[in-house]
């Protein structure tokens, strides 16, 4: 055997040791298949799990205000989301760069397991923001502003802002990303006509004000 | 690409082969920077080339994930199998005319080229098991090799309650691994003319051995804050590297044994920002032209790297540095026998930065520069006046990317990038003044993947 024949296949036998090893651990690491239809097994969830923390961040506390915080996040909210992605029921830009790729495959068990896990992990906690910005929040959030016809967000997410089946607890939120998501409803870029009647009338400094106050709680 | 070899002249047969290992250093100088973002990624994905790249190939964070999960993850429902192809075409324009063409088939300048085709397997070949493997015709060396190859097992698990990749790669580039855009296999610049004249002196990490090589590493990423990679390359047989598409595999430099490789970084991830700072390196002991018998060079590259990018939905930014310092121990080289080298001690310092600014992640600006400056070498860096590898460079870049948040209806998984570059070097081989700018070079590509 020629000299330059021995150090690739030392290098070959490494490899093929190190990949027997990581084998042996398949029970902590799931795979990130998607699966078609059918009863799907936690493991399966948290292989898929595993890929959406890429983005949405361990256990579903993001990092970046591009991807919303799931964790806490109410389940049924969670499903319906997933479904109108995989659906393409719901185009706003960022939905069509990521999320109709990644739930193209889930199936309707698939999602609701999904859903199951990041609901019950522990929420982000609230960051506070700019006190100005807080308080005329805080005023809109639970008063409206009833002569542009505005209704009290609360009405709806909740005095806590913790959300109910599918309207979604807006509490630890990513500001900016709240604040990304009223401008899509109001651009009707994000179809949801009950939303889009609310934020229509918001100005920008409005929208500004109750993502901040959202995001504090 | 360093050059171990004698001054062109001083002896017709090591004349030739360091001929041979400058058109080799020209094929792999093409090769390390054009495999781009792959649409066979994106069918796999059903995800916009977007999502993984700030302007490609710069992967964003959830695309050095995808990376280091092996290129593995699913959701795209495309029926094709995971292939791809790109095209890349250009002009090329130098301050000065080269005597004799710019390379064979071209004239001395104002070429119009057909750069290079290539084939990519990427994507997933088992659940926890993918691959980017890339073969390329050079439209100007006309000539088929094996490019880039990375072929990688990883799996996710909890260590110290947070996330962690463990993963491992065989591949044939040191470097091709990485997932910062800083190190030499996918830094800036992205693409480069084959038609005008680079710098002669680069570090051995620099793609010196790219595709000559076979290297395993072990990696691991936890809590997305430490990155550990450490592996070893070996220097492939020279009928594997015939059989590979590389011309000279009987001529050139050869790694003794394993050249240990070892990658660190840290990175902080805040808001739409993130931050990383990092160490890269590989030490070889190496036969200069497989010309046995006079002992060995022991070359070792350490490189400090760090990267900024801040990506928001309109506006992106991010900025890319890098230095490596390369200690050359010619013990062979520097044998009169040999006589590649003069000096039995060198040095060489190869440092870039560039910053790039996106708009909607369609309309691209960079401004960059890079330097390598060494020890002058009266026969490995002969030249009329100083025998100095010093050469800087800036370049300026302006890129468009009409697909990037998606192809036309008919395959949206087309992707095109066209860009204008133009690189200014106040200094070239050693030479400064007009001598260096006859080198200015205004590069026009356009590529296309599908």
């Amino acid at each position: 055997m020629s000299l330059q024949y021995r150090p690739v296949l030392a290098i070959t036998v490494l490899f093929a040791a190190a990949l027997a090893g990581m084998s042996a651990c398949s029970e902590t690491t799931p795979s990130t298949s998607p699966v078609a239809s059918g009863p799907v097994t936690q493991a399966q969830v948290a292989g898929i799990v595993h890929v959406c923390a890429s983005c949405h961040g361990f256990e579903g506390r993001s990092i970046s205000p591009t991807f919303p915080n799931l964790a806490g996040q109410q389940p049924a909210y969670i499903e319906a989301q997933l479904k109108s992605f995989r659906d393409h029921k719901r185009g706003d830009p960022h939905a069509q760069t990521y999320m109709w790729g990644m739930a193209g495959s889930l199936s309707d068990d698939m999602i609701h397991g999904i859903a199951a896990f990041f609901s019950a992990e522990k929420p982000a906690p609230g960051e506070t923001g700019n006190p100005a910005e807080m308080q005329a929040g805080k005023n809109i959030f639970e008063h409206g502003i009833a002569a542009r016809h505005v209704p009290a967000c609360q009405g709806c997410h909740g005095n806590h802002a913790q959300g109910m089946a599918v309207i979604p607890q807006l509490a630890g939120q990513h500001r900016d990303y709240i604040e990304k998501q009223l401008g899509y409803f109001a651009s009707n870029a994000r179809k949801n006509r009950i939303m889009h009647e609310n934020s229509k009338n918001l100005t920008a400094d409005e929208i500004r004000d109750v993502a901040t106050y959202v995001a504090a709680q | 690409m360093r050059v171990w070899g004698k001054r062109p002249g001083q002896h017709p047969v090591v004349g030739a082969l360091l001929a041979l290992s400058l058109a080799v250093a020209a094929i792999f100088f093409l090769q390390i920077r054009t495999a781009e973002a792959l649409p066979s990624f994106a069918r796999q994905t059903g995800q916009q080339c977007a999502a993984c790249h700030n302007g490609f190939p710069e992967l964003t964070p959830y695309g050095r994930l995808f990376k280091l999960n092996g290129y593995t993850f699913g959701g795209g429902s495309s029926p094709w199998p995971p292939l791809a192809a790109m095209a890349v075409g250009s002009f090329t324009n130098t301050k000065a005319d080269q005597a004799g063409g710019a390379a064979p088939h071209y004239g001395p300048n104002n070429n119009f080229a057909f750069d290079q085709g290539s084939i990519f397997y990427g994507g997933r070949i088992l659940p926890d098991l993918g691959a980017f493997i890339q073969v390329t015709y050079d439209g100007i060396g006309r000539a088929f090799s094996w490019d880039n190859a990375d072929i990688r097992y990883a799996r996710t698990t909890t260590l110290f309650g947070a996330e962690t990749v463990v993963g491992i790669s065989a591949n044939n580039n040191p470097t091709v691994t990485d997932v910062w855009n800083t190190t030499p296999a996918w830094g800036y610049p992205f693409q480069a003319s084959g038609l005008a004249g680079s710098p002669a002196a680069a570090t051995m990490i620099e793609g010196a051995f790219s595709g000559l090589v076979g290297g395993a590493t072990a990696y691991t990423y936890w809590n997305r804050l430490v990155y550990v990679e450490l592996g070893g390359y070996g220097t492939l047989s020279p009928g594997m590297q015939r059989a590979l598409g590389e011309p000279d595999s009987s001529t050139n430099n050869v790694i003794n044994g394993v050249a240990p490789y070892w990658r660190l970084a840290l990175q902080h991830e805040w808001g739409r920002n993130s931050i990383e700072a990092g160490t890269f390196g590989m030490s070889a002991a190496v036969t200069p032209m497989r010309i046995f018998g006079f002992g060995r060079d022991r070359i070792t590259d350490t490189g400090f790297d760090t990267q900024y990018q801040y990506l928001a939905d309109r506006h992106s930014f991010s900025l890319q540095a890098s230095v490596i310092f390369e200690n050359a121990l010619f013990g062979a080289s520097s044998n009169p026998a040999i006589g590649a080298t003069a000096n039995s001690h060198d040095t060489l310092r190869s440092t870039h930065i560039k910053a790039t600014y996106y708009y909607d992640q369609t309309y691209g600006a960079t401004v960059g520069a890079f330097r390598v400056d060494g020890t002058p070498d009266p026969i490995l860096y002969a030249n009329p006046t100083n025998n100095s590898p010093n050469s800087t460079g800036y370049i300026g870049e302006l890129d468009y990317i009409p697909f990037n948040h998606g192809g036309p209806a008919f395959w949206p998984w087309l992707n095109v990038k066209v860009g204008l570059q133009y690189i200014y070097y106040p200094e070239f081989n050693g030479l400064r003044g007009s001598a260096a700018q006859a080198n200015n070079t205004l590069y026009a590509f356009a590529w296309l993947a599908f």
